[in-house]
């Protein structure tokens, strides 16, 4: 009887999402055409790679509230390495992109420093980071919404191959890199680690201050990706370009499944919880609900899903 | 006899007596209405603009206006930046009366109609001078406030969401379905623009329907989702995408770009943006509405400074000289190249001491 309710209480995100998958497409079929199904994916690919970079700073225990930031600082060093509309960009085509990712892992590496050397908590410092990464992205771009003009860039998102954009394939491959992380080398093991008991963790010989300020660079990383697909999607680099994206991220990753005090959950539980909540959006649109409702409903199901993710509630420290 | 303890003692609380007091006086001498006050209060006006971002282009260029007034009249000058919270917009301002004595003129774009109370009162009893731009309460006015409240300055939505729908319409023969992005709902820019489709629509008798209204609360990410759920739900029964602002018809033109539909199915927007315009040279906006925010951030301060120092008085003034509606350019496809030539290539000249010769009308 036990496996099988812990066996529920994994499988509810899925179950969640496929229910409400059938139910919307019961009221307009459409829904579940593969075009629809091909633009959900397309839009859920930026969210997704954004929540698999706070995936790894929530299993260690920490909280990552820099995304906007990071954003809008990779989105401005992206607009001034390529051509755009201002006719100052350094024209590098897509060498622009490794190097634009080298600033978001350096960006994450600050916030982890800044973190783990100043003994900040996670919560101030990379709020605090994200603010100084939106100031810098201001500066940088004047305050302006520079458009891209690099064909190479705006192909990520506008190119298909086989009928399906170039975003969601990348997307994939973060995924990928993610699992293999987590599941395949000692710094995914070390983050859970630390998740769910770091001091237990310490005295084991996991190095806590190294593998902390890995997994912010890392999750850097992950905000650049995210970052250059939405620069790509939208055709500009703008500092406002992570608006809201906070909010998806994380909540995408509750309503999956993973647990915010760490140590429970993965990129997996990420991936249906970025689905549950693109599928929401669209779905609502599709079904001609008003604005004011959407929100209410995007609230109600992230308490619902927290709900139905604590497997025995009586015995769960709430704080 | 006193031991060295009641020594040691008796100079700790001697010295800890010293630094309280040093501590009170220097204290009481920097506070404003303390002994250097003349010494470091403004001696004459300081300028400041209030405003939400220096991320979107319509307060950057608003600032770059208001930085080329004080430029005119060799004053301090600084920018305050709310981020959409109304409580720091508030308090930023109280701050900088304090540290400038009342020696302030302010032009503000409130986050929100009903911050533009708080901050008019604060600043007319400090003593400096205010104009609101955008967003006040109705029942709020200047006349009411004696000098301080100098002007209140808006651009009327209405026809600006009614022009743009009308070159909507014309872009596609004037018969089909369109749908509308709306912004924030509580903004007065919102309900005014949507206020002017929905005349737009009734006045084609039928001919356009509004398939569906959603709001995207003036962001591009947000349109852009929303698009694209469109195009599912709606397919190629949507002829046009009507948005109330730029940021949101750039959104919605990108999610059309990705179907290939960008340039087959029109957008408008309203703000007269650079991109926006640019879109509009590409054949891939019809309309858009510039409301020269270079000229608003400018202007804002200009009335403020004329009224500080003697040129003109408020109380004197008409109503419509207090509470106005300031003039939107349109920018169709027909016109987009000379507003180019005009605006964008070269930084246009504006006669700052001209007050009221950009007034289209008082506010109802």
């Amino acid at each position: 009887m036990l496996v099988s309710k812990t066996w529920l209480t994994r499988a509810t995100p899925t179950l969640v999402l496929v229910g409400l998958s059938l139910l919307i497409s019961l009221v307009d079929p459409r829904f579940l055409s593969l075009d629809n199904l091909v633009r959900i994916a397309a839009a859920a690919s930026a969210p997704l790679v954004l929540a698999l970079g706070v995936t790894f700073i929530i299993l260690m225990g920490s909280i990552d509230l820099s995304i906007e930031g990071s954003m809008a600082f990779t989105a401005s060093v992206l607009a001034a390495l390529v051509t755009n509309s201002s006719g100052k960009g350094l024209e590098l085509g897509l060498l622009a992109v490794p190097l634009a990712l080298v600033a978001a892992g350096a960006f994450g590496a600050v916030v982890g420093l800044v973190h783990v050397y100043l003994r900040v908590p996670s919560f101030m410092a990379s709020l605090g980071m994200g603010f100084v990464g939106i100031g810098v992205a201001t500066v940088l771009l004047g305050g302006e919404r520079v458009s891209i003009l690099d064909q190479n860039i705006r192909a990520l998102s506008l190119h298909r191959v086989l009928g399906v954009p170039l975003a969601i394939y990348i997307a994939m491959l973060m995924l990928a890199v993610a699992w293999a992380i987590q599941n395949h080398m000692s710094l995914g093991r070390h983050v859970m680690a630390l998740g769910g008991g770091e001091d237990l963790a310490a005295v084991s010989g996991v190095r806590v201050k190294r593998v902390r300020v890995l997994a912010f660079t890392l999750s850097g990383v992950f905000f650049g990706v995210g970052a250059v697909l939405a620069c790509a999607r939208l055709g500009a680099g703008s500092a406002l370009i992570g608006n809201g994206q906070l909010f998806t991220a994380i909540s995408a990753v509750v309503v999956g499944g993973t647990s915010l005090s760490g140590g429970k959950g993965g990129v997996f539980s990420t991936v249906i919880g970025v689905l549950i909540v693109m599928v929401l959006n669209n779905g609502m649109i599709i079904l001609g609900l008003p604005t004011f409702i959407q929100q209410g409903v995007l609230g109600a199901a992230i308490i619902a899903a927290v709900l139905l993710n604590a497997p025995v509630r009586s015995f769960v420290v709430v704080k | 006899m006193t031991s060295s303890i009641d020594l040691i003692e008796t100079a700790i609380r001697d010295r800890r007596r010293f630094l309280i007091a040093s501590a009170l006086g220097v204290g009481y001498a920097v506070m404003p209405g303390g002994l250097l006050q003349n010494a470091f209060a403004a001696t004459d006006y300081s300028l400041a603009s209030s405003i939400r971002s220096l991320s979107n282009a319509f307060h950057a260029t608003w600032n770059q206006g208001a930085e080329a007034y004080t430029k005119t009249v060799d004053r301090p000058y600084v920018a305050l930046i709310t981020e959409g919270n109304s409580e720091k917009g508030i308090a930023d301002i109280g701050a900088l009366l304090a540290k400038t004595g009342g020696k302030l003129v302010l032009g503000v774009d409130p986050n929100d109609s009903p911050d533009a109370r708080p901050i008019v009162e604060s600043v007319a009893k400090a003593g400096g001078y205010v104009v609101t731009v955008w967003n006040k309460p109705a029942d709020l006015h200047p006349w009411d406030f004696g000098e301080h409240y100098v002007a209140h300055l808006s651009f009327n939505g209405v026809p600006a969401g009614e022009q743009t729908a009308k070159a909507l319409f014309d872009s596609f023969g004037g018969a089909g379905g369109i749908v509308a992005l709306g912004g924030i709902p509580s903004n007065a820019p919102a309900i005014q623009r949507k206020a002017g489709l929905m005349n737009a629509i009734s006045a084609t008798n039928g001919k356009v329907q509004l398939l569906d209204f959603q709001d995207a609360d003036w962001d591009s990410t947000k349109a852009n989702n929303i698009v694209g759920a469109w195009v599912t739900r709606f397919g190629d029964k949507i002829k046009g995408i009507w948005a109330a602002n730029d940021g949101m018809a750039i959104g919605a033109l990108e999610a059309l770009r990705a179907e290939g539909l960008a340039g087959k199915v029109q957008v408008t927007g309203i703000d007269g943006t650079k991109d926006a315009v640019t879109a509009v040279k590409n054949k891939e906006m019809a309309a858009t509405v510039d409301w020269n925010p270079r000229w608003i951030g400018g202007m804002a301060l200009s009335l403020g400074y004329h009224a500080a120092t003697g040129k003109f008085t408020p109380s004197k003034e008409p109503k419509s000289h207090r509470e106005f509606y300031g003039t939107g350019v349109l920018i169709t496809q027909r016109d987009v190249q000379e507003f180019w030539k005009n605006n964008i290539d070269k930084t246009p000249a504006i006669d700052w001491n001209d007050l009221w010769g950009k007034i289209s009308g008082p506010i109802a």
